[in-house]
């Protein structure tokens, strides 16, 4: 035994979760990034925690020629040292990895799709049972159900349904038709519609902060906090996605869907019972209630920006216009900021400052709850004044949580300094936490949509940012971009905006 | 529990006559009668204790197989009435023995293998089989069939269709009835087997049942203790996939014990642990070795000796990682209201004594227990946690369900390396 345990032994192999019922998994776009990179992993990582039955199989689908044996290679090639080091398990998980290379643009290919998929369920007792997960370009997403509608392979409710990757539409306007079509091929419980900001830990961990601790529900509220701040950094810049980034930008890319919704999970009320639909009507009617702190003249809230070249003489970071893909007089976003504000009894008049950005400083995602300064300050305070109580709950990297509150410094006197109260996921469990997909495709397994945005939730949440969009559309140079030093926290315009309410961001 | 399945009233059959109606009813040519391509499932169902009950008039009819609360009243009352132990666990063969001391003639109808639970048939299964033996060892063999397609409204959007087949009648009948059951579990569907009986019985009908590929669901709480955990090592060993309800019903003393452990301050307590106490209800000791088995398998322990003592414990010494000894004792304690399934764990007191740090003592307990017993001992001088286990109230066709819902073609990994040491210790 060694003398740190890094892992509890007894934690190993213990997992509870509900067991994934039979079923062919089929992936569109299999060729694809996204396919070797997070679904295929998450799937073998399910599979070595036993969550996966024996009557499994995922189907690629993709318009590349490949065979079964070329697509298990490929998969096990991305996957390098996790399958050398569980050779004997991904030989028997991949002996349930097919691929058929499918058009949904052709008829014959689904018809062709389908003949496979019964296959399959003859070959691996899969039951009829299939899930459909369109990791294909946005513009296919509505035609990709309407195919698989056709060919009658959502016809069983129970026993098929769709997952559908970010984005979900371009704007409202989009995103109601998208909806339009995707309904007409089946029911709502068949879509999910994924954001895999909702797999994280954390995010889910808001809920279960909020609602099973009498503690922290009273002081939720426009009483108790003063201001919330809910920051996405990264440190990379646009990397390979420059051919889609540069049409949707930070707004659309980050904003609109995981930064949305972790203001929903922040600010919804508690619903009735721990039911997906309750949850999601309180999520949906938060967004409904939010809106842009300045409507009429939106750029008095919200700071665009885009980075700049940066890095040191050694490691020198280009900036977005000069990176490969991207047009040189780019005026597309890298970096959003804004000011928001939930009109409802428990959000009144406290303001929700949003951040997201490329090549910042720090690769982090957190939601900050600063709560309202005590009325009397009865005590000097080490750094001047007493800082206001915050708790923060870290979304990304080292997930946790951590709050600061006041304590009196040692020594004589009554000086008062902030403290760091600290829980941290991996730390404080077993074992560490599952990577988001692992969750979400688990879920959408289990046709189990409580952390699958709903159609009316993606809809407010486009309908939220329309002025915005439609500023951009219209008039640019009202939202003119502002641009930053890579590796820094954005521009100097997104910190005055938080100074002219006497607040600031923090750098954590 | 409301049993699920709509059957149109079963057909007897000549034996040999039902896998060629079968085949002729799921004839591939015919798209509109389509089997379901799920699984099949084959249930030893001999309700002994139920069967006994409504032959002694102590329990209404009809016989379903199915564990109803009627059932668990009459054969605790019966505990009761007839003088037995009142730690005795109800469904066990020893009150179906008391009763069949009894006078009795009454009859009514037996279902068994026609009530089937919710939980079961909500998962289309596409061949139910259930051998339903009889109290008169000389009743001819009865064969029924019946087949079930879901109406829309049941959620049957596919025409995906399973039938139920009962064989039904006295042992040997039933062994003869044994020829018929191969060519009825198709090759291309796995097939499941639910000994839903004790494990000493029947042991030839159990070995022809239970063959490879076949998934095995047993219990080990059911049957003489030392059997029960031969049965599963070997079969572990062979390959087979073999479930064990009572392995699954210890998930909450596996979880809360982890959960105990999870906070990284006490996770280095467990290479320092130098005694286990575990406390099951009368003398069935299964539970507790097969957790004592686990424990000492996460832990790297090596089984150095052990031995059976004349209150029916078991007390064994392991070697820990670093060569210092552990104790393990496994005792079996009275309850006046045992659960159903016998020697379920009612506590657990693990001690560790950490070099230079004060010893600490971990003691669960069962909702339904107690754990003044494991307190005792003069611990005053160690950091006590305690917790308190919850008590599984899903009922056994529920967890059956589970399994059959995600199956596996092999065995849980944790058993697998639990059982044989378990055997050990029994031995």
């Amino acid at each position: 035994m060694s003398a740190t345990m890094t892992t509890n032994p007894l934690r190993v192999g213990l997992r509870q979760e509900r067991v994934i019922a039979p079923q062919c998994l089929v992936i569109f776009g299999a060729s694809g990034d996204l396919t070797h990179r997070k679904l295929i992993p998450a799937l073998f990582e399910l599979f070595l925690q036993r969550r996966l039955p024996s009557e499994f199989a995922v189907l690629g689908c993709a318009r590349r020629p490949w065979s079964d044996e070329e697509f298990r290679s490929k998969m096990a090639e991305a996957l390098g040292d996790k399958v050398t080091d569980n050779q004997q398990a991904w030989d028997q998980f991949s002996a349930g990895m097919f691929y058929e290379p499918v058009d949904l643009q052709k008829n014959e290919d689904v018809v062709r799709l389908g003949s496979r998929l019964d296959t399959i369920d003859r070959l691996r007792a899969t039951r009829n049972n299939r899930t459909f997960y369109l990791s294909v370009s946005p513009n296919y997403y509505g035609s990709g159900c309407r195919a698989l509608a056709d060919a009658g392979l959502l016809r069983d409710p129970e026993r098929s349904r769709v997952v559908i990757e970010k984005p979900f539409g371009r704007d409202y306007s989009s995103a109601q038709a998208l909806n339009k079509v995707v309904q007409s091929c089946g029911q709502e419980n068949q879509i999910f519609r994924i954001d895999h900001y909702l797999g994280k830990e954390t995010v889910q961990n808001i809920m279960v902060l909020r609602f099973a601790n009498t503690i922290f529900e009273p002081i939720w509220n426009r009483n108790y906090i003063s201001s919330v701040q809910i920051t996405a950094a990264e440190t990379v810049g646009v990397e390979e996605r420059a051919g889609y980034y540069e049409s949707s930008g930070a707004l659309r890319d980050m904003v609109q869907n995981h930064l949305t919704q972790m203001l929903a999970i922040t600010a919804m009320e508690t619903p009735g019972r721990f039911d997906p639909e309750a949850i999601r009507s309180e999520k949906a009617k938060v967004l409904q209630a939010a809106r842009l702190a300045d409507e009429l003249e939106p750029w008095n809230c919200c700071i665009r920006g885009q980075y700049g070249p940066g890095g040191s003489q050694s490691a020198p970071l280009k900036g977005y216009r000069e990176e490969p893909g991207v047009d040189p007089n780019s005026t597309t976003e890298t970096y959003v900021a804004m000011k928001l504000f939930i009109d409802n009894w428990r959000w009144q008049g406290v303001p929700f400052y949003v951040r997201t950005g490329k090549r910042l400083a720090k690769r982090l995602s957190e939601v900050v709850l600063t709560f309202r300064e005590a009325p009397v300050h009865l005590f000097d305070a080490a750094g001047g004044s007493p800082t206001a109580n915050q708790l923060i709950l870290r979304i990304q990297p080292d997930e946790g949580a951590e709050f600061r509150f006041e304590v009196k410094s040692p020594g004589s006197g009554m000086r008062s300094r902030p403290v760091e109260m600290e829980f941290s996921y991996d730390e404080s469990f077993g074992e560490p936490s599952d990577e988001g997909y692992v969750r979400l495709l688990a879920d959408a397994m289990l046709s189990d949509p409580t952390l699958f945005t709903r159609s009316d939730e993606v809809e407010a949440a486009w309908r939220l940012y329309t002025p915005l969009l439609e500023l951009i559309e219209d008039s640019p140079w009202r939202l003119p971009i502002h641009p930053y030093e890579s590796r820094t926290w954005g521009p100097a315009a997104a910190d005055s905006m938080l100074a002219r309410d006497g607040l600031l961001w923090r750098r954590p | 529990m409301s049993p699920q399945l709509t059957l149109q009233t079963p057909l007897e059959l000549p034996p040999t006559e039902v896998p060629g109606y079968l085949e002729q009813l799921w004839t591939k040519d015919q798209p509109s009668s389509q089997g379901a391509h799920t699984f099949c499932l084959l249930v030893w169902q001999p309700a002994w204790v139920e069967q006994q009950l409504v032959r002694t008039g102590r329990l209404n009819g009809p016989i379903t197989g199915v564990q109803r609360e009627e059932v668990i009243t009459a054969a605790r009352q019966m505990v009761i009435d007839g003088d037995l132990p009142l730690s005795m666990s109800p469904l066990t063969s020893s009150v179906s023995d008391a009763i069949s001391n009894l006078p009795g003639e009454h009859q009514s109808e037996d279902l068994r293998g026609q009530h089937i639970d919710a939980a079961v048939s909500a998962l289309r299964p596409r061949r139910l089989i259930t051998l339903a033996p009889s109290l008169d060892g000389n009743h001819p063999l009865e064969t029924l069939v019946a087949a079930y397609c879901p109406l829309p409204e049941e959620g049957g959007g596919t025409a995906a269709c399973g039938d139920v087949v009962v064989l039904r009648g006295g042992h040997d009948a039933l062994t003869q009835g044994l020829s018929i059951l191969h060519p009825l579990l198709p090759e291309d569907l796995p097939s499941w087997v639910w000994w839903n009986g004790s494990l000493d019985e029947a042991p030839e009908l159990l070995k022809q049942l239970t063959i490879r590929p076949r998934r095995l669901i047993l219990d080990s709480a059911m049957g003489n203790p030392t059997h029960c955990l031969n049965l599963l090592s070997d079969r572990i060993a062979g390959g087979q996939s073999v479930n064990d309800l009572n392995w699954l019903r210890l998930r909450s003393w596996r979880e809360t014990l982890a959960m105990v452990f999870d906070p990284p301050q006490r996770r280095n307590a467990l290479g320092h642990v130098v005694q286990l106490d575990i406390d099951v209800e009368t003398e069935h000791l299964v539970q507790g070795l097969l957790l004592a088995a686990w424990i000492a398998d996460r832990l790297n322990w090596t089984l150095s000796s052990r031995q059976s003592d004349t209150d029916g414990s078991i007390t064994a010494l392991f070697k820990r990682a670093d060569s210092e000894p552990v104790k393990l004792r496994v005792a079996p304690v009275s309850m006046g209201q045992p659960s159903i399934h016998p020697g379920q764990i009612v506590g657990l007191r693990l001690i560790c004594q950490p070099e230079g740090l004060p010893a600490a003592c971990v003691i669960l307990c069962a909702e339904s227990g107690g754990c003044m017993r494991l307190e005792a001992g003069g611990m005053a001088n160690m950091e006590l946690i305690e917790e308190v286990v919850p008590v599984q109230h899903s009922p056994v066709e529920a967890d059956v369900a589970r399994l059959l819902e995600g199956g596996h073609d092999t065995t849980n990994p944790l058993l697998a390396a639990a059982a044989p040491l378990a055997a050990k210790l029994i031995q």
